[in-house]
């Protein structure tokens, strides 16, 4: 395999800049699976049944306190792979780990924030609006559980084989997608919370 | 490309917090609702272009155009999707 | 016994009792065969966990040839159910299921695999690569195709088919309309297929985007290329879009939601939409790569190089971009307002116009070609004029206040097979001719091709033309009988004779396999059709590495030039090259896929659960895998090379 010393470790085989392109390439698929998520809701947001509307079960702390969880978290990623192109492997790993337990928050924080609504009488199966929210909320954290399984198993990667190439890479990919998740959470933040509550 | 302060990274958080702080005012100024979602819109917009150039470093290799070109066709679409959906379903039904 | 009495089938039939006891007796034969032969280890080593594009492509490709073996049966059981008024061979349920399955069975695992096969076999060629960009992910791609048809397939036979037609629109397909598990095949096989496909699109993207050879700018790629690379592009799009509408449906199905329900909130008509922001998109999925194809051929049989390169990208680019913006066109009379419907009407008509300059650009590259009428070139110059007319009648649809009469009468299905038969299918056929050599290392037969290109042609105008004029006389489509009454009969006659004669041209298209198999010679050259682009430039049969050195590109006709111009292609020593391992992950994982969709379908909830976390297994051991491929020496090479050389 080839090395090209003069770009960063994660770009440095021609292999290595397939994957992060390749990978770009499926954020742009997930932009179109969230944008139709995001178009159902919109159809679907006025239609309660019996069941309870946005206005009525949302709350702004846990929302707001969520919001800014991985907004830190984005922060925190950022900073990782910052450190991995200075070479700091201790301080990117760190990074890192502080990354995945914000975003193990994040999911507490929802999981609760779903409890409450069911508890409320607004579960899945109580009509259109909730399917719909509660699908897409759904498909954001299950992504985000995904990469805490995911982020874990590089971790464990660079553990033990510290940083080359292909844990460079696999880390960097894991940042964009980490970015993205954030990305799609500003517009749930915006179109879904704060719409509902204006 | 690599400086020893991430410099780039505090001043994309930053900036992302203020952009939060005022999509919230939309909710405690108690805009109308045309103007919350321009403003809504703008702040969401705003920042996904922020995460895409500051931290996802998008505008770094040689792909950058074919990056854009993807992204900006690929959000296209999205809007397309959703604006056609709402006019069939909401605004013309 | 109370737990296999839900595999039972709904609403058996002599046909389907006969067909379990087919299915049977042909697995237990290949099993058999298999085993006397002790052909386990090669199927293993050489196909289930091969990687390599070309044998993924041929893998594709004899799928889709059993597929459209199944769907045209489909076929015919319609068209000799409808062949005369008040019929009796199939009731109305039965009816419903053929429809249902044969267009599932035709878009989803006969089209699609055929375009698949040709992209996987002739890109990575055409470009001058050793292999797409993630040879693992594709084979996952086609084991996940696989395996989606496979459980599809079985639907008939164990527990029900899908009866709500290939569009399964709520609240038909919800629960209380069609309470067996055939839906669920529906929702559950196709989702699995498209993630395979997704899968593709950014696996095709990436290796076209960053894989070409030295010199082979975007504006030098050959035209199939870049219909490759839009068709992806699309794919990429669209594909999550029927991801989401499939979930939604699954979860209205076995878990209790009210996504398009009739009740709290429901909204049966937001699954048309999103089906449709798929939907169409996807016949221009199909028919691109096609477009693909009839340059390339087109270019190669007039003797000339395809006029108006750069009018040929943008209008595809441009029919990319209009594809996503039309989707309502397929249910004008679903209620929406005229301004909505006028958007779309006008969107729908917009894309008659880069699709018109790509015919005028074909027939500018006849003129004053010196023709060959081979079997490519023949398909090609049929597909010309009845596209055309399959088009027109397209725009006519388009006008939203028109298709009031038109919507859902054979009108509709003239239209649609009518522009997929010449467009898709004819491509695919010559595709199948123009390929095989490369693929195969012997031609078929240029006689018996002939023979089936004709009735093929003949057939389809009889089968059918008079659907035309039947559904503006108010046919209406899915309908399993008519009354004498209504004067559909002789019509309806005459598209059975046409049926009959497309069944010929299909037997004779298996004769002619079979036939070359036997007696086509086998010393033929590498380049058998003097052609123009570098997947030419190979040995026959193509080595595992395809290119001993990358080729230098000069020109959008780079093998064409290298033989005429005496450019030189391949300049330098061999080196050592690099190669992707064989993997059983792909196949593995994909059979865990079809463990956990049979099981989302019935509703067996500890199966779901195992197979769900194995397949998360899976994606954990791949992450932790340590596999760096293997090298092939210079003397690997040079022997192999010589070899080959030798044969031609």
């Amino acid at each position: 395999m080839k090395v090209d010393h003069s770009l960063p470790l994660e770009y440095s085989t021609k292999q290595n800049g397939r994957n992060i392109f390749g990978f770009w390439v499926f954020l742009a698929a997930e932009i179109m699976l969230f944008a139709t998520l995001f178009t159902s809701y919109f159809t679907l947001e006025h239609r309660v049944g019996h069941g309870s509307s946005g206005a009525e079960i949302f709350e702004m702390t846990p929302v707001v306190i969520e919001t800014l969880i991985l907004l830190t978290s984005s922060f925190t990623v950022g900073l990782a792979v910052h450190a991995m192109r200075i070479g700091n492997k201790k301080a990117m790993a760190a990074f890192f780990v502080i990354t995945l337990f914000l975003g193990l928050g994040f999911l507490g924080f929802e999981i609760d924030e779903f409890m409450t609504y069911i508890h409320e009488g607004a579960s899945l199966q109580t009509s259109a609006f909730t399917a719909i929210l509660m699908t897409t909320l759904g498909t954001h954290g299950a992504h985000v559980t995904f990469g805490l399984f995911w982020g874990t198993a590089i971790l464990m990667q660079i553990k033990k084989n510290g940083l080359t190439t292909e844990t460079a890479n696999k880390s960097f990919i894991f940042s964009l997608y980490w970015h993205f998740l954030d990305v799609v959470w500003i517009f749930i933040f915006s179109f879904i919370y704060l719409k509902g509550m204006m | 490309m690599s400086e020893l302060f991430p410099r780039k990274q505090i001043m994309g958080f930053v900036f992302s917090l203020v952009l939060t702080a005022v999509a919230l005012a939309v909710y405690f100024l108690h805009l109308s609702f045309a103007a919350g979602i321009i403003v809504l819109l703008i702040t969401a917009f705003v920042q996904a272009l922020l995460q895409l150039v500051v931290f996802m470093h998008a505008s770094e290799t040689k792909d950058k155009w074919i990056i854009y070109g993807k992204v900006a066709f690929m959000i296209g679409i999205a809007i397309i999707t959703v604006l056609g959906t709402l006019l069939i379903f909401l605004w013309d039904m | 016994m109370e737990f296999f009495e839900r595999f039972a089938i709904p609403n058996p039939s002599i046909a389907i009792y006969a067909s379990m006891v087919a299915i049977g007796l042909t697995v237990f034969a290949i099993i058999a065969g298999l085993s006397y032969f002790k052909k386990w280890g090669y199927l293993w080593r050489e196909w289930l966990t091969t990687v390599d594009h070309k044998r993924i492509g041929i893998m594709y490709l004899f799928s889709a040839l059993i597929m459209l073996f199944r769907g045209g049966v489909d076929a015919i059981m319609m068209r000799v159910q409808l062949a005369v008024p008040d019929n009796k061979l199939l009731d109305a349920q039965h009816y419903n299921e053929i429809f249902s399955t044969h267009g599932v069975i035709m878009v989803m695992f006969m089209a699609m695999p055929f375009i698949f096969a040709f992209m996987n076999f002739v890109v990575p060629l055409q470009i001058g690569a050793r292999d797409v960009a993630f040879p693992r992910l594709n084979a996952l791609s086609f084991w996940l195709f696989f395996f989606g048809a496979m459980l599809f397939n079985i639907s008939f036979v164990v527990g029900g088919s899908p009866d709500a037609g290939w569009t399964s629109y709520f609240p038909l397909a919800g629960n209380e309309f069609s309470p067996s598990v055939g839906t669920n095949y529906y929702m559950i096989a196709i989702q699995i297929s498209g993630i395979g496909s997704l899968m593709t699109g950014i696996n095709m993207i990436t290796t076209i985007f960053k894989m070409r050879a030295p010199g082979m700018t975007l504006m030098k790629m050959p035209m199939f290329t870049w219909s490759v690379l839009v068709t992806n592009l699309i794919i990429v799009t669209v594909f999550p879009v029927i991801t989401v509408a499939l979930a939604m449906g699954t979860m209205d199905r076995l878990f209790g939601t009210y996504f398009f329900t009739t009740t709290n909130g429901g909204m049966d008509m937001l699954w048309a939409n999103l089906f449709w922001v798929w939907g169409h998109p996807e016949v221009y999925i199909l028919i691109l790569p096609a477009f693909g194809l009839y340059s390339e051929i087109i270019s190669t049989f007039s003797g000339r190089n395809l006029y108006g390169y750069k009018s040929m990208v943008a209008s595809m680019v441009i029919i990319s971009a209009l594809a996503c913006m039309v989707w309502a066109h397929h249910f004008f009379t679903m209620g929406q307002g005229a301004l909505a419907n006028s958007f779309f009407s006008i969107t729908t008509m917009m894309i008659a116009v880069p699709t018109g300059v790509k015919i005028f650009n074909w027939l500018f590259t006849l003129w004053k070609g010196k023709i060959r009428y081979t079997v490519p070139m023949l398909y090609s110059l049929g597909f010309i004029p009845l596209f055309v007319i399959g088009g027109m009648t397209g725009v006519m649809l388009a006008m939203s206040a028109a298709d009031y009469q038109y919507h859902n009468t054979m009108f509709l299905v003239a239209h649609f097979h009518n522009t997929i038969i010449p467009g898709v299918v004819f491509a695919m056929l010559a595709g199948l001719t123009y390929y095989w050599p490369k693929m195969f290392g012997f031609m078929l037969n240029e006689r018996i091709g002939n023979w089936a290109f004709w009735f093929l042609s003949i057939g389809f105008c009889l089968a059918f033309f008079p659907m035309y004029i039947t559904g503006l006389d108010g046919q209406a489509r899915r309908m399993y009988t008519y009354s004498e009454a209504t004067g559909y009969g002789p019509l309806n006659m005459v598209s059975f004779v046409g049926a009959g004669i497309m069944a010929i041209s299909f037997a004779l298209i298996v004769y002619n396999i079979y036939y070359s198999i036997r007696y086509s010679p086998r010393n033929i050259s590498a380049d058998p059709w003097d052609a123009r682009s570098l997947e030419w430039a190979t040995h026959t049969p193509v080595p595992e590495y395809n290119f001993v050195i990358e080729p230098q590109v000069a020109s959008s006709e780079a093998f064409w030039d290298a033989k005429k111009k005496g450019h030189e292609l391949f300049s330098g020593k061999p080196e050592k090259i690099h190669m992707p391992n064989n993997s059983g992950l792909p196949f593995i994982m994909s059979a865990i896929f079809f463990i956990w969709g049979f099981s989302m379908i019935f509703s067996l909830w500890i199966p779901v659960i195992i197979s769900t976390i194995a397949i998360f297994a899976c994606m954990l051991y791949r992450s932790f895998e340590k596999d760096h491929g293997h090298y092939i020496s210079v003397e690997e090479i040079d022997e192999t090379e010589i070899k080959l050389r030798g044969v031609n």
